[in-house]
């Protein structure tokens, strides 16, 4: 009950909210350090992807890919990119974890984007064809909505991997968005409990948030034959990569 | 219970052992387990030497374990365990008799007490302490592993700074140290208000290596280490003094049980002090040096050293 209490009240503190280290500064520098890898990533790797897909080339290339990013460690790559930029006279703050989480937003996209566009049917495909679609038409109006949702379910996974992931950056410098009260809570040992709790689960309530946010996005975006009718179609297309 | 068993496996071990090294008179090898030497064995229990789990507390207990080993003591190794909290247990229950500690970390860490700055009075303390779960408190070294400032050598030069008072004169500053530091009266919350240091500036880096090459490239001025860790001689960096306010001594200090410390008496508190002597923060720099960048194991260059001391033939 003790801990209930002091966590509660952890809440309650002045400041705790709108201060320099309160948590909605924290939690907009959290979505600044996840904004740009994000940005980055979709813009390069969305459409490389899409376009090896439309070709119909580098298959394994996007199996090595996705695994590559993914068994890297982000926290040794984020440790290397500090030591890095730090001989660069780079500041700690920002390019180290930018860098990690990019490593980590790219293979979900990248996968996710070239999935759904080879694995359109060749019938629909040549079927297009036939009926006189250009090559730029069979990509933008059939390859391209019909891959829709799970490319934007791989940009989700993405996304919500970078927003958990972000709090490593609390590492590095006092510019760790959320993560900052779990490491800092961490560092104090015993004492620190409450503040790792907090800090843990204000991350968990902004990624499921964010999650929750891009699922409905998806259902404005997408072609309307396209848009899953219920949660478990999401969930289903999300669980695809 | 694990550990009785573990102290009969290992009391079995070693009688094993023990009979082999008489049956082949007198082999002397660096066994896990025992070496008497020249002397034959000292009769008496066996003594289990633990460490925690960092290279320094390996060194020292290998140090200690070995000169004992030498003088014809039965050592047990029990190293790198972990922190304090798995640590502390085991001293209590008896699992672990001896033990190379810090000062103001047993005190603060250790027993959840707040650490006096002073060394003798730190000493006292901890003797108190101990004495209540059956433990003796052996002199401390005068080396210490203790949290220290450091500034890199052109910043020392160009701003003329040798103590922590002396960065209120070096405009604007930055002190980069674990999270847990800023808060601290013993690191840069005690800085600031001990020393009245209102240009300091705090940014938080939990990892060691980062914060170095933030030191390096001059993102921070100050940062926070401890005094035995190699890069400070490997970087040329300047340790700055005047800390004696806030900062607490983490002498290198031995502890024993007293079943051990009475069953041996005298001359074993005499071995381990006349060792404790020699063991200074440049003899921890330099063995932290052999193990963390030559990459020697903790236990040659606790030999190493202990032959160069001329304390093992």
């Amino acid at each position: 009950m003790g801990f209930l209490s002091d966590l509660v009240s952890w809440f309650g503190e002045p400041g705790r909210w709108a201060g320099d280290d309160g948590i909605l500064p924290r939690a907009l520098e959290h979505l600044w350090l996840a904004a740009l890898p994000m940005l980055i990533a979709v813009t390069v790797a969305l459409p490389i992807a899409v376009w090896l897909g439309h070709r119909r080339i580098g298959g394994l290339a996007a199996n090595a890919a996705a695994n590559i990013g993914r068994a890297i460690p982000s926290f040794g790559l984020i440790i290397l990119a500090a030591i890095f930029f730090a001989r660069a006279g780079v500041s700690l703050r920002f390019w180290p974890a930018a860098v990690a989480l990019l490593a980590l937003a790219i293979p979900p996209i990248y996968t996710n984007a070239y999935t759904a566009i080879v694995t359109v049917p060749r019938e629909t495909v040549e079927a297009a064809k036939g009926m006189g679609f250009t090559d730029n038409e069979v990509l933008w109006g059939v390859e391209v909505p019909i891959g829709a949702p799970l490319i934007f379910a791989g940009i989700r996974i993405s996304f919500i991997q970078v927003l958990a992931t972000v709090p490593l950056a609390a590492v590095l410098s006092s510019g760790g968005g959320l993560g900052q009260y779990v490491v800092r809570g961490f560092a104090q040992g015993p004492g620190g409990r409450v503040e790792v709790f907090a800090g843990a689960l204000l991350i968990a309530v902004l990624t499921l948030g964010a999650d929750w946010l891009l699922s409905r996005g998806e259902r404005w975006v997408l072609p309307e034959g396209r848009r899953p009718r219920s949660s478990e179609e999401i969930r289903a297309a999300a669980s695809i990569s | 219970m694990r550990t009785s068993f573990r102290r009969r496996f290992f009391g079995a071990t070693l009688l094993v052992l023990a009979l082999v090294v008489t049956a082949c008179d007198g082999g002397s090898g660096g066994d896990a387990t025992t070496t008497p030497s020249d002397g034959g064995t000292v009769e008496g229990p066996a003594i289990t030497v633990g460490s925690f789990n960092f290279p320094e507390s390996v060194i020292l207990a290998e140090i200690y374990a070995q000169a004992l080993e030498a003088n014809g003591y039965t050592v047990v190794r029990n190293l790198n365990i972990g922190d304090r909290e798995l640590i502390f247990p085991e001293i209590e229950s008896g699992a672990i008799d001896f033990i190379p500690e810090y000062l103001g970390s047993a005190v603060s860490i250790g027993f959840g007490e707040e650490a006096p700055t002073d060394e003798a009075e730190a000493l006292q303390t901890l003797t108190d302490l101990f004495a209540a779960k059956s433990v003796t408190v052996l002199d401390p070294a005068p080396g210490q592993d203790k949290n220290v400032f450091v500034v890199t050598g052109d910043f020392a030069e160009g701003n003329g700074v040798t103590t922590v008072s002396d960065l209120a004169g070096a405009g604007e500053v930055t002190l980069g140290g674990p999270p847990e530091c800023e808060d601290r009266s013993t690191c840069y919350r005690g800085l600031v208000e001990t020393y009245g240091l209102d240009n300091l500036g705090f940014e938080s880096i939990a990892e060691g290596a980062a914060r170095v090459a933030a030191l390096e490239s001059g993102e921070i001025q100050v940062a926070l280490l401890f005094s035995t860790q190699p890069v400070i001689t490997e970087k040329g960096f300047v340790v700055l003094g005047g800390t004696e306010e806030i900062i607490a001594p983490e002498n290198v200090v031995p502890v024993v049980s007293n079943e051990v410390a009475e069953a041996y008496g005298d001359d074993f508190a005499a071995l381990i002090n006349s060792i404790s002597r020699l063991i200074t923060t440049e003899v921890l720099l330099d063995l932290n040096g052999r193990v963390e960048i030559d990459a020697e194991n903790p236990e040659d260059a606790a030999t190493a050293w202990l032959s160069e001391q001329g304390l093992v033939p």
